[in-house]
């Protein structure tokens, strides 16, 4: 209950952001005081849709996660710079075997360690939770290295650590990456995969030479899924000449995208200097520097995220709660406006209940769009693998494929790889810009809930004016449904499925054994013959292990565009159920206002005003939280708003360059449909270049 | 025996400039290969960008002249031959090729293009007095996977031409670790070699190995486990015919050790061992410190950039383990850098079959040249070019190598390693094919290759062994018998 707190000094508590801000910690203690208080108004009514929602908002805020992913080719060091940021040897480290399980260091009191299994008898699919088994910390090298693990042979989906450790406290959980080793590798795709749910990747690589083109070429590839990157360069304690190759990287990285910082540490000195309690050689060693980043601008930016969804899921509550209480209290106080309010109140229940409907615009977008999305990523994925198989038939055509069936099926597979990576990267794009434009069309035809104003009669009905210098959080879907994801390893487990396929039966070159068994009709056979029966042999394989490919990565990406759907369709019919039940509800309060005696009348009206009273220092407190927010983004840095702009100015672009001549163009779902198929590449490039414009 | 390969193929040469002597373009290649003949074995030095290359190669050259710097380096194929007396010559794409200015900064060479831009020069070819360089030419190649692809396609183009034999006839491949990038380049410089011939001729060097363990004094051992696991790497394997860890820079700086390198040194062994660890932390600390007296800034800089970390922590405990003596520490240093493990597989697998890999490269290209300029007459060249290269045991044992290491052959895996090993699959000398020490006494390896012998002929007659192993025992036999005819002939002589 409110009692506890008195509403006018909590607003001033949390409102007012001093010269020096509060350290984030309390500003959260803050926030789910609020929240909670909010919680404590949705309880007295019986609004059980607006709880929900809070619940959920209460229980982000009370575990938040920014996913750092740590990437790179393998042996620069990654598993060691996690291993100083958090100053103990969790992951191990050794001179030549790599890590082969993604390992997730959180916070979390006491130590304690967790391997991921996926779940045997499941369909690959969604919503599958990874059966989780604690197992000793030390043991982990048993499970994550390639010595204990070659290859990830247990198929492990991850690993889990969690430490009591000041630097991940903010919510901060780093994942360490099996080495990408070149792209076009199956890690760089498992890697890929796993983008979408992080916050921010680090880019490792060592101060012995400046970064190499697949380096940079997996960079970009990167950047179209996660654009916050930070460059990493270490061990800097090995090479004298690291300030020469710092220069030379941050001029690559520069060419890639203009503001990519870059941080030279060294995790030896680190860890030297934890030993040693030596302040002077932790500062030498680069990670000040890097920690403050992460802590600044990766776990601040998604912090500034978290308040500001808090402070709109809070002034949506509060709004709705608001008008049921007003439009009983100008029932109350003048009656004779009455049926003109139930009214208006009406036709805006009607306007929100066309909203909910499957024939709405937001809706169709939708239902459209990823049907088109997943018909187009289906082609593309056959088309790409399509094209591998013939140039996979044309190489065994021109010699015995059993000599090679080693090399070729390796072959074979990377080059798959690198096809879903590109369909994969695509898809994630369009995705993404879809969401986007599903949300500009909720929020277009949306009702904006009326407001009340009591004390003038005459116009019953106002829309709320919208805060100024504020974007609607609620356009943000994306940011819902990734928070969706993130639990859901999809990415991890397309890695293991893909070892899956290819790790099948050889065609094996000393067959002709067999027939000597049989009575030596081998032998007897044309070697001609006998070679074209091989090649077709080969051929059969190659085309069923790609239809395999096809219809399992096809499956998974489905299954990922699906989650998108239903996320997004969920975020949106949430919010149009609220806004109804809402005016609903004011139109029941209204009329039965009508019907109260004098005497309770009174009452009431103390009663309401009280309530509204509580409601709206819930309301200022959470504008003010929006309003600092709104505040330190436009003074910090450009905010993830202007970065879904442009990324959505260049999807359109790039959609309307595609679709150009084609007669659908300028219909609602205008270049979801077929855009950007067969012109992929320069509708990337141009997204790319609005990515990085609109940062 | 491997001069008659030689002549042979000289011969089939003169015979194809009789047939092709109205085409300037084939004369001139044909005199190309009959040259190259009598010409040092050409061995290339490749790899990724920054592995090291010029750096190994002056460190196999004995002497810092190729230049080597921490950005990007080298960007033209560079040529080192040996010559009485030092010249630059440039050969751009188009044109006459011209004298360089000669110049050198702190003892490496300056290549002054003058008005040519990289992109238009061909090659360089250093004239260089080394006695390293008798026996051998050596080619510094651009990087492969450099963010400047022109650079590392022009590597690509040279060392893998699509229609013609490579200008190199072994390779040296560097890489730090095994890169995807690697696989793929050494299997394409494989393909165009042995599409037609069928041979293995690519050493891997494990560089800069002493940046694996981060410098730690064990840092090369750790790198020998690794090059241990990847000399059985099947992948490799098959690729490569041996794998071989070496710290180039040491190696480099060790080769032509200064007499105030080692004076640093010793000052820095007279520091007690906190003292010395606390200072040696970081390449920062290094040079800021203010410990020993008397190292002048300069003379940290400098001996860090020629011998790295690991390279000052091996020479202090070097010194302070007895090797106290300019001359001995560099030999130790050379020593411990794996450099000489290199250079012996060198003269192991090339310079032993030099005659067999130069005579090789020749017939590809004659072979090309047959394919794609067809003429009336030369039909008795391709019928001599398939003597030629069914005839001569050492393409065979070649071709079996490369065979053993591919696809495999129906044998026990006891069996094939003895016939890998026989047919010089470990090095081409008599004794290291019967597997004794190289200082043992010829009768002693004439009696082993005996009962060698005697053994693979039983197999051969076995009538269980499968037919597809036959022709492997045949090779293995004759191999045998080469050893005995040689052994045999040297006893008669002495008696």
């Amino acid at each position: 209950m409110v009692e506890t707190q008195r509403p006018g000094g909590l607003a001033t508590k949390t409102g007012s952001p001093g010269p020096s801000r509060s350290p984030a910690t309390a500003t959260a203690a803050q926030l789910i005081k609020l929240v909670e208080q909010g919680i404590g108004l949705v309880s007295d009514g019986e609004r059980a849709d607006l709880r929900k929602r809070l619940d959920q908002t209460l229980r982000r805020l009370r575990d938040p996660n920014v996913r750092v992913i740590v990437v790179g080719e393998f042996k620069q060091g990654k598993s060691k710079l996690i291993n100083a940021l958090v100053n103990a040897p969790v992951c191990p480290v050794d001179d030549d075997i790599a890590t082969s399980v993604p390992t997730v260091v959180r916070h979390g009191d006491p130590a304690s360690a967790f391997i991921l299994l996926p779940q045997a008898d499941t369909d690959p699919g969604d919503d599958e939770k990874p059966e989780r088994q604690p197992i000793r910390i030390n043991e982990l090298a048993a499970y994550v290295s390639e010595r204990g693990n070659p290859g990830n042979a247990k198929k492990l989906v991850a690993a889990e650590v969690f430490l009591p450790r000041k630097v991940l406290a903010g919510g901060l959980t780093l994942v360490d990456s099996p080495g990408v080793g070149g792209l076009g590798s199956t890690h760089t795709l498992s890697t890929l995969t796993a983008l979408p749910s992080a916050d921010a990747l680090l880019l490792v690589s060592d101060a012995s030479q400046e970064y190499t083109e697949p380096e940079i070429r997996f960079l970009r590839q990167a950047m179209r899924i996660t654009p916050s990157v930070v460059g990493v360069l270490s061990k800097t304690d090995l090479y004298p000449e690291w300030r020469r190759v710092a220069e030379l990287d941050r001029g690559h990285l520069a060419q890639v995208s203009p503001d990519i910082p870059l941080y030279p540490v060294s995790s030896d000195l680190r860890l030297e200097a934890a030993r040693l309690q030596d302040t002077e050689l932790n500062a030498e060693s680069g990670f000040p520097g890097l920690i403050g980043h992460l802590r600044k601008e990766i776990v601040g930016k998604a912090e500034r995220l978290q308040r500001r969804s808090v402070s709109q899921d809070l002034l949506s509550v509060t709004e709705n709660l608001r008008l049921s209480l007003q439009s009983e209290l100008g029932a109350l106080e003048d009656p004779e406006g009455t049926p003109r309010m139930i009214a208006a109140l009406e036709e805006a229940k009607s306007q929100a209940d066309e909203l909910r409907k499957r024939s709405a615009r937001w809706q169709i977008t939708l239902n459209d769009g990823i049907g088109d999305l997943i018909a187009d990523m289906e082609y593309d994925l056959r088309d790409r693998l399509r094209r591998i198989q013939r140039e996979a038939e044309a190489a065994i055509d021109q010699g015995d494929p059993g000599p090679t069936w080693t090399q070729f099926s390796k072959w074979l597979e990377e080059c798959a790889a690198a096809a879903i990576s590109d369909t994969f990267v695509w898809t994630s794009e369009r995705a993404q810009w879809l969401a986007a434009q599903v949300a500009e069309h909720f929020s277009e035809d949306e009702v904006a809930l009326p407001a009340l104003r009591v004390s003038d009669a005459g116009d019953a009905l106002d829309p709320v004016d919208d805060m100024p210098g504020l974007d609607d959080g609620r356009i943000n879907p994306m940011q819902k449904v990734l928070i969706g994801m993130r639990g859901s390893y999809g990415g991890v487990l397309m890695f293991g499925l893909l070892t899956g396929i290819f790790g099948m039966a050889l065609i094996n070159p000393l067959s002709v054994g067999a027939g000597l068994l049989l009575g030596r009709k081998a032998y007897r056979e044309d070697k001609e013959a006998r070679l074209k029966r091989r090649q077709g042999e080969a051929k059969a394989l190659v085309r069923r292990q790609l239809d395999d490919v096809t219809f399992q990565v096809g499956k998974q990406l489905k299954d990922r565009l699906r989650l998108v759907q239903r996320s997004t369709r969920d975020h949106f019919t949430e919010i149009a159920d609220e806004h109804h039940r809402s005016l609903a509800d004011s139109v029941t309060a209204a009329q039965k206002a009508a019907s109260v005696y004098r005497l309770e009348k009174d009452m009431r009206v103390r009663q309401i005003k009280e309530e509204l009273k509580k409601v709206d220092a819930v309301h200022h407190a959470a504008e003010l939280v929006a309003a600092e927010v709104a505040q330190s983004s436009t003074a910090v840095q450009p905010e993830a708003g202007p970065t879904a702009e442009g990324r959505t100015a260049g999807m359109a672009a790039a959609a309307t360059d595609s679709t150009a001549g084609s007669p659908t163009a300028g219909s609602p779902t205008a270049g979801s449909p077929t855009a950007g198929r067969h012109s992929t590449g320069p509708a990337q490039a141009g997204t790319a270049q609005a990515v990085a414009a609109g940062r | 025996m491997s001069t008659s390969i030689s002549a042979g193929v000289a011969d089939l040469l003169q015979d194809a400039l009789a047939v092709y002597s109205d085409d300037p373009v084939a004369v001139a290649s044909l005199q190309a290969y009959a040259t190259r003949l009598s010409e040092p074995l050409r061995v290339a030095v490749a790899g990724m960008v920054k592995a090291g290359k010029s750096t190994l190669l002056n460190a196999i050259i004995g002497e810092e002249i190729a230049p080597t710097d921490t950005g990007e380096c080298t960007r033209i194929v560079t040529w080192y031959r040996y010559g009485h007396t030092p010249r630059i010559t440039l050969y751009p794409a188009v044109g006459e090729p011209r004298i360089l200015p000669f110049k050198r900064v702190d003892g490496r060479l300056v290549f002054v293009l003058g008005g040519s831009r990289a992109e238009d020069v061909e090659r360089l070819v250093v004239e260089w007095p080394s006695q390293g360089l008798r026996e051998l030419t050596l080619i510094d190649t651009p990087g492969i996977a450099s963010l400047s692809g022109d650079v590392s396609a022009r590597s690509t183009e040279f060392l893998t031409p699509a229609d013609a034999p490579s200008e190199a006839d072994a390779i040296i491949y560097l890489m730090r670790h095994l890169h995807a990038s690697d696989l793929r380049f050494l299997e394409s410089f494989r393909d165009t070699e042995a599409g037609r011939s069928g041979t293995v001729n690519a050493l891997a060097v494990l560089s800069r190995a002493d940046e694996i363990g981060a410098g730690r004094i064990d840092s090369l051992l750790s790198a020998g486990d690794i090059a241990e696991r990847y000399r059985r790497d099947h992948s490799l394997r098959k690729l490569a015919l041996g794998v071989v860890p070496v710290a180039g820079l040491l190696a480099q700086s060790a080769r032509s050790m200064r007499q105030a390198d080692f004076e640093s040194l010793r000052l820095l062994s007279g520091l007690d061992r906190s003292e010395r660890e606390r200072l040696l932390l970081s390449t920062d600390r290094f040079i800021r410190a203010t410990v020993p007296e008397g190292l002048s800034a300069e003379a940290r800089a400098s001996l860090l950039e020629r011998y790295g970390l690991f390279g000052i922590r091996l020479g202090v405990v070097l010194i302070r383990s007895g090797f106290d003596e300019p001359t001995r520490l560099a030999h130790e240093l050379a020593r411990r850098s794996g450099l000489d493990p290199l250079l012996d597989l060198v003269a192991r697998q090339f310079q032993a079959r030099a005659e067999a890999l130069k005579a090789r490269t020749a017939l590809v290209g004659l072979e090309n040249l047959l394919r794609s300029v067809p003429r009336e007459g030369a039909g008795g060249l391709a019928v001599g070019l398939e003597r030629v290269q069914a005839n001569a045991h050492e393409f065979r044992e070649l071709r079996l190598l490369a065979t053993i290491r591919t696809t495999g052959i129906p044998l026990s895996n006891e069996l094939a390693e003895e016939a890998e090993r026989l047919i010089g699959g470990w090095g081409a000398a008599p004794g290291i094919r019967v597997g004794l020490a190289p200082e043992t006494p010829p009768e002693e390896i004439l009696a082993e290759a005996r009962s060698y012998l005697k053994r693979w002929r039983t197999v051969a007659e076995n009538p269980l062994t499968d037919r597809a192993a036959l022709e492997t025992c045949r090779v293995v036999t004759r191999s045998c018998e080469g050893i005995v005819a040689e052994f045999s002939a040297l006893q008669l002589q002495r008696q």
